[in-house]
Order: structure tokens, then C-alpha cells, then sequence
């Protein structure tokens, strides 16, 4: 009789917990159910290769080839930004920074993944754009001299110490210093001819897909660097101390022997991050410009795009009244394709991870 | 290479690591900063007289006499304003003056922006609509206005070359040598007389009906429907994530096949885009089950509680694997039997954990746009009771900021309600993570002993 109680039991809770599989199975069937229809009315190769996206015109088209072209453009970017900001924030998270500011800065990322998706949205259409729209030459211009001062004055002063003793067979400090101030001289007139270029450009409106980007990678940072710094902290501190022992710096130490050992975590954690980008809605919907267009030339970030999830968000209205069309259809088929995109990248980063995790055994 | 060079290389990596995170902290002050700073604007703010005329006749609140004395008060400086019109009217209509009809366009477009600022003028019959009943309500509106009345948009086109550029010429300079010159220096000069702007402080925004397309009144029915939406998503959500906690941390084999094949299908589920979440909503809670005629509260909660469902199925584990084993093995020798063990030691050793993961879920829940747009969210709509969300569809925060940035008739009228709808969303969702912040501090002090 106990038995049959615990079994019932047992049971019961093993039903309710196979909700959330029960779930992701329904998710795949209704979406595929309204996706397959539309193929069956149009094909499989308009979809993917053709430019044309006009769902409600009375011979309807439905290339989507320009907003799979926009979802993937602003993936990249995003993921471009994101991703060396994110990696130096996890390793000084977990190896550089003093205890009491990493224990400051945790709330803030936990902030940052907290803020809902429409306040960023609506930060990059209320503010973020028209200050590109009016200043967007300047801000790139001053982003270029933030970032190229730091790396021109190191790489001038390891560059300068080489050349100089490449030069002069016995260089003085004399000499060094001299090489050093051409070659800063060089790098700072390189510098300011990507200046004049980039001041130069002149954005016509702020809602693009670099706005969307930036605000995307903003969005993206949190899963990141969370998932890289326990994936660094995981190495332990035997190897952190066997290569100090060997007489390494600590730069050289996380470079050549922490991350090299925390790879599968963090390309785990980059993976998601990218994923995060890909099905975000709001941010894209409202600051993305929504113009399925492949932009002119094709990398030209500073024209309106627009995205499969976007795409999918503004037209089921229209396209609720007629369900059953090809036109209801095919915003399954992109919610489809995004769907199988996000299984696929989830089943590769949970990979990484269980290859991390045998690694180190934990 | 050499010990001088690695110890550069080894500064200049640490700098990158401290630049990164300043950078990382620097863009949530950008992106907060403005929105608090104007947000808090929708709350405080400098209110005209109208404001509180309003606030009377709409919702009863404030003083009779004392808004009619201010009423009679603020006329007093209002009438030269309406006389100067009528005086210049007549003036055109008997040609007094040279070129009389030159300045009927301009007039007419400064009569209409007086109305915009004052409001209707005395004798007028009453408007249909709630926007052509009041003057500006808030000081800064007043101020825009006023300028726009004092000076013109013009195109300036003289550098062929360059797109015209936009500058702003004084109206005066359109009716020099004419009586109604001096109008301009006295709205200039009165403005503060005829609109006796007050600092007010108006904690209703947060509770009062919207009038009028959200050009008066608060962002009540918006909240309203969040709450809804995040107490409908909760009731579903917490006991199917605690209890598929209990059986994955208490009940399950470690290594069981079905087990892992479980935790598999619970990180996809939280991988899936949320617009998905939204389509699946609509076809499968309203198009299949019909759980409601369209969309309602009831089909927005369930399709949000399944987009939370990982999150508090993890958090919840997490708690429960965390209560020492000792607890558990001392229920258990007591003669207690597993369930009573999990329901009287180990669940609420581990409550402060599983409510972390709770008031995280229902900051998302809350901030969530996308799965509500096809289940649950309308533009525009009233105050739901209880039983209405089982049918009805609700305003909610999140749709609305969309809404009214993306579709509203008058986007810049408005700009103060959609910082100040901004500024409650992310105020509700940082409350709630500060308060997972705060718990989650007290447990690991607890654990430290």
C-alpha cells in the first residue's frame, strides 16, 4: 500500500516536471505545423533566395532572403562588439580585479540582464538614434582615438624597443626614444586619417543596424561574461600556479594557459550570447529601421535593416485576420527556422559544456 | 623577449581587463541615466494651472474655491492676450491697416497655437475632444510652445550646395509697424502669470486612467494589466517549476537516462526566442485549446509562465541541492517519510533560494514584450476586474512603451508619459532584483554561519 502511494507520488511529480518537455515538443509541433503549409503553397526556394518581401500586395511575394541577410549582419556585429568586451570583463572578473569591486560589479551585470528588452528599445529609438542621426560622425570619430591611443602607445613601445635594437646594434635609451616618437607619430597620423574617414560619415538615420547592434551587444554581455567566468574559474588553481611558478606574468598566464583551458566554456558562453542576439524582438522591431533591404554596398551598417524576429512580430498583426494564408504561414516558417537555429546553437553550447565539465571534473 | 616588454604587455592586459569592465558599467549608467533622469519627470514636474483644473473637473481632487479664485486670478492676465487678437482681427477685417490680408495666415496660426497654450478662450463653446479642452498642463510644455509662438521654423536655402538648414526667425519681425507688435513681448513676459506653474508632485501617474490617447492623465491601466499579467504567470509558473525541482534534486536518478534527457529539454526550452514563445501562444492557447475567444490575461500568463519555467526550475534546484544533506538525513532517521521530509525540511530550508529564482522569473515576466503581443496585449483599453482577465485582452507596460513610441498619432506630445512608463518598468524590475539581490545575501551569510 506505501508503495503504491510513493509510486503514485513518483508519478505525479514526474509528470509535472516533463511539462517543460512536453512543452518544447509542442513548441516544435505548432510552429512546424503552421510553417510546412507554406511551403506546400510557395516552395522552399523563394524563401531562401529571393530579395522580394511583399506579403500583402495582390501577387504576394515572399523572398526573405534580405531579413534572414539583416537577422545574421546584426548577429555578427553584435557579436563582434560583444564578445572581446565580454571576454576581458570575465577574465578580470575572475583573475584581475580586486575581490571587493568583482563583488560590485556582479550586481551590475545581473542589472544589465535584468533591464526588460523594451527599455533598451526604447533606448536606442528615443535617444541613442537621433544622437546618431546628429552627432553620429563625432561619436565614432572620438570611439576611434578612445580605442587606437591605448593600443597605438603599447604596441609603439614594444615595436620601438625591437626596432631600435634591430637598427642600432647597441641602442642607447638615446636612440629608443627616438625610434618610439616616430613610430607614435606614424601610428597617431594613421590614426587620424581612420579619424577623418570615420568622422566623415555621416549617418542618415540613426535607426540602423549598428544602433541595433551596439544595443544588442550591450544585451548579449551578461550571458557571456557570467557563463566565461565560472568557465575560468573552473580551470582551478593548480595550473594558475604551476605556470606562475614557471616564471610567467599574469597576462601571459591567463593568455597562453587559463583561456586555452577555459575554451570550450567560453565558446559555450559566446554561443548563447549569439543566440540571445539572433531571437531578440523589441530592440530590432523598434530600432532596426524595419526596411527588408539588403543594404548598399551589402556592409554598408549605416542603413535601415530588417530581422526574421521583427518581421515576425510586425506583420502577424496584419497577417492574424488572414490565418490560413500564405502570408499567416510564412511567419511560422521564419519562427520555424529561428527555432531550429536556436536548438542547434543550444545543443553545441551544451556540448561545449559537457566537454568543459569532463575536463575538469567538475 | 624581454622582462621590461612582458611586464608592459602584463600592465597593459590588466588595463584592457579594468577598461572592459568600466566600459561594461558605463553603458548600463547610459542607458539608466536617462531614462531615471526624464522618467521622474513624468512624476515631478512643474504643473499649470490647467493641471490642477483638470485634476479637478476629471478627477475631483483639489479645492474649488481655491482653483476658481486661481482661475479668476490667471484671467485677469489672459484678457489683454485674447483683447490684442480681437483688435488685430478687426483691424484686418476693416483694413485698417496696409496689406491687411498678408497677416491673416500668421494669425491665425498664432491664435492657434495660443489655444494649444492656454487653453480654450473664454465664451468659447466646449470642445469635443479632451485635447482642445485644456491649455499645456505641464510648465515644460509651456515653455515649447511659448517659443514656437515667439519665433518660426524657416529654411534657410541661400548655400546651394548644403541642404537647407533650419533656423529659427522671431514671429515679431512678421507684424513689425503693426498694433499687435507688442503682443509677443507680453506673452513673453506674462507667461508665468497666465499659467502659474507649480512644482507638483503627482504619485497618481502611477494609478490614474489615461485620457484622451495618453495626452493627459496616468499609465494606471498599464500597470494594472503588468500585475496581472505577472501574478496570472506566477500561479502557473511556481508550482510546476518547485515541484520539477523537488523531483530532479530529490526524486530522480542522477544518471538516469530520461533525467538528462530532461535537463536537455529544460535549457532548450530557456533558449527558445521569446517571439516564438509568442507565436506558439497563439496557435496552440488560443487557437487550439481556446483557453479564450482572442487574447486575454489567462492565455498571455501561461504562455509567459512557460517562457519562465527554466529559470525557476533552476534556481529552485539549485536551493534545494544546496540544504546540507545532515537536514535530510536527520528527517529522514526521525521515521519521517520522503515527502514530509521535502515538505518540512528541506523545502523550507531552501525557501529563500527558490524565492530568489521567483522574484527574478517575475521581473522578466513582467518585462517581457514579445510572447504578449499575439496572447494578451491591446493599445488601448480600460481596467480589467478580476474575472474579465479569464476573456479580456489588457493594456500592459511593456506593449504600451512600444505602442506609444512606434504608433501613437502625437509621439513628441507625449514623450513625458513614455519616459514615465519607462522609468516604472525598469524601476519594478530593479526593485524585484535588488530584493533577489538581498535574499540571495542573506542566504550565503546564513550558510557562512
Amino acid at each position: 500500500m506505501k508503495r503504491l502511494a510513493d509510486f503514485l507520488v513518483e508519478g505525479s511529480l514526474f509528470t509535472i516536471t516533463s511539462v517543460s518537455m512536453l512543452a518544447v515538443i509542442f513548441i516544435v509541433l505548432f510552429i512546424a505545423k503552421d510553417a510546412l503549409p507554406f511551403f506546400k503553397i510557395r516552395g522552399i526556394s523563394e524563401f531562401f533566395t529571393s530579395v522580394r518581401w511583399y506579403p500583402s500586395s495582390d501577387t504576394p511575394e515572399f523572398g526573405a532572403l534580405a531579413i534572414i541577410f539583416g537577422s545574421m549582419i546584426v548577429t555578427i556585429l553584435s557579436t563582434l562588439m560583444a564578445v572581446p568586451l565580454a571576454i576581458f570583463s570575465a577574465v578580470s572578473l575572475s583573475d584581475i580585479l580586486p575581490f571587493s569591486v568583482r563583488q560590485a560589479v556582479k550586481p551590475i551585470i545581473e542589472i544589465i540582464a535584468a533591464i526588460p528588452s523594451v527599455a533598451y528599445g526604447f533606448f536606442a529609438l528615443v535617444i541613442f538614434a537621433p544622437l546618431l542621426q546628429q552627432k553620429g560622425g563625432h561619436l565614432l570619430g572620438i570611439a576611434v582615438w578612445l580605442m587606437g591611443i591605448p593600443i597605438s602607445l603599447v604596441l609603439t613601445y614594444i615595436l620601438g624597443g625591437t626596432l631600435a635594437d634591430r637598427i642600432f646594434k647597441t641602442s642607447s635609451t638615446v636612440h629608443r626614444t627616438a625610434v618610439m616618437i616616430i613610430l607614435e607619430g606614424i601610428f597617431i597620423f594613421g590614426l587620424y586619417r581612420i579619424y577623418a574617414v570615420f568622422s566623415n560619415i555621416s549617418i542618415s538615420s540613426g535607426a540602423n543596424a549598428f544602433n541595433v547592434s551596439v544595443i544588442l551587444a550591450i544585451m548579449a554581455l551578461p550571458t557571456i561574461v557570467s557563463m566565461s567566468e565560472d568557465a575560468l574559474q573552473a580551470v582551478g588553481r593548480e595550473l594558475r600556479e604551476g605556470s606562475y611558478a614557471l616564471g610567467a606574468t599574469r597576462a601571459e598566464t591567463l593568455w597562453k594557459v587559463i583561456i586555452p583551458a577555459a575554451k570550450s566554456g567560453i565558446v559555450a558562453a559566446i554561443i548563447l550570447g549569439v543566440m540571445r542576439a539572433i531571437g531578440e524582438t523589441m530592440v530590432v522591431w523598434m530600432a532596426s529601421g524595419n526596411a527588408a533591404q539588403i543594404p548598399d554596398p551589402w556592409y554598408n551598417i549605416f542603413e535601415p535593416i530588417r530581422t526574421l524576429t521583427a518581421t515576425i512580430a510586425g506583420d502577424m498583426g496584419e497577417a492574424d485576420h488572414v490565418t490560413g494564408s500564405a502570408r499567416y504561414h510564412v511567419l511560422f516558417a521564419m519562427a520555424f527556422f529561428l527555432l531550429v537555429f536556436s536548438f542547434i546553437s543550444n545543443l553545441v553550447s551544451e556540448w561545449f559544456v559537457v566537454r568543459s565539465k569532463k575536463k575538469w571534473g567538475t | 623577449m624581454k622582462l621590461q616588454t612582458r611586464r608592459v604587455l602584463d600592465r597593459s592586459f590588466s588595463g584592457m581587463g579594468y577598461f572592459s569592465v568600466f566600459l561594461l558599467s558605463a553603458s548600463l549608467i547610459i542607458v539608466l541615466v536617462p531614462i531615471f533622469v526624464r522618467g521622474i519627470g513624468a512624476y515631478i514636474f512643474k504643473g499649470t494651472v490647467e493641471f490642477r483644473r483638470l485634476n479637478y473637473e476629471k478627477f475631483n481632487r483639489g479645492n474649488k474655491e481655491t482653483i476658481e479664485k486661481e482661475m479668476a486670478a490667471v484671467q485677469k492676465f489672459r484678457k489683454p492676450v485674447y483683447d490684442m487678437l480681437a483688435a488685430f482681427e478687426k483691424q484686418i477685417d476693416n483694413e485698417e491697416i496696409l496689406n491687411s490680408h498678408e497677416y491673416v495666415r500668421d494669425l491665425e496660426e498664432v491664435k492657434e497655437l495660443v489655444r494649444e497654450l492656454l487653453g480654450p478662450a473664454p465664451g468659447e463653446p466646449e470642445a469635443v475632444m479632451m485635447r482642445d479642452r485644456y491649455g499645456r498642463t505641464r510648465w515644460d510644455k509651456a515653455r515649447k510652445t511659448l517659443f514656437h509662438i515667439l519665433y518660426m521654423e524657416k529654411w534657410d536655402h541661400s548655400n546651394a550646395d548644403e541642404m537647407g538648414k533650419k533656423v529659427m526667425a522671431p514671429r515679431v519681425d512678421q507684424f513689425k509697424g503693426t498694433s499687435f507688435e507688442k503682443f509677443f513681448p507680453y506673452m513673453e513676459e506674462n507667461l508665468e502669470n497666465m499659467l502659474r506653474p507649480r512644482l507638483t508632485f503627482y504619485w497618481r501617474f502611477l494609478i490614474d486612467a489615461s485620457f484622451d490617447a495618453h495626452l493627459f492623465g496616468g499609465i494606471g491601466a498599464e500597470v494594472l494589466g503588468t500585475i496581472y499579467l505577472v501574478l496570472g504567470t506566477m500561479i502557473f509558473a511556481i508550482p510546476m517549476g518547485v515541484v520539477a525541482a523537488v523531483y530532479l534534486a530529490e526524486f530522480s536518478k542522477e544518471t538516469g537516462k530520461i533525467v538528462s534527457l530532461m535537463r536537455v529539454f529544460i535549457s532548450t526550452l530557456a533558449g527558445v526566442p521569446s517571439i516564438v514563445f509568442g507565436l506558439f501562444g497563439l496557435a496552440f492557447f488560443i487557437n487550439t485549446v481556446k483557453v479564450s475567444n482572442s487574447k486575454s490575461v489567462l492565455a498571455g500568463s501561461l504562455t509567459l509562465a512557460l517562457l519562465v519555467l527554466p529559470t525557476i526550475i533552476r534556481a529552485a534546484e539549485e536551493a534545494i541541492r544546496t540544504v546540507p544533506r545532515t537536514y535530510k538525513e536527520a528527517a529522514l532517521s526521525l521515521g519521517a517519510s520522503k515527502m514530509r521530509t521535502v515538505l518540512t525540511v528541506i523545502l523550507p530550508a531552501a525557501l529563500p533560494g527558490i524565492l530568489t529564482g521567483i522574484v527574478i522569473s517575475m521581473g522578466r515576466a513582467a518585462g517581457e514584450t514579445a510572447p504578449i503581443i499575439f496572447t494578451a496585449a491591446v493599445s488601448v483599453g480600460r481596467p480589467l476586474n478580476l474575472i474579465e482577465t479569464l476573456t479580456q485582452p489588457t493594456p500592459a507596460l511593456p506593449w504600451n512603451i512600444y505602442n506609444l513610441v512606434t504608433e501613437h498619432e502625437a509621439v513628441e506630445q507625449i514623450r513625458h508619459v513614455q519616459f514615465g512608463m519607462v522609468f516604472t518598468l525598469v524601476l519594478l524590475v530593479l526593485l524585484l532584483n535588488l530584493a533577489a539581490i538581498i535574499l540571495r545575501a542573506r542566504i550565503s551569510k546564513k550558510l557562512r554561519g
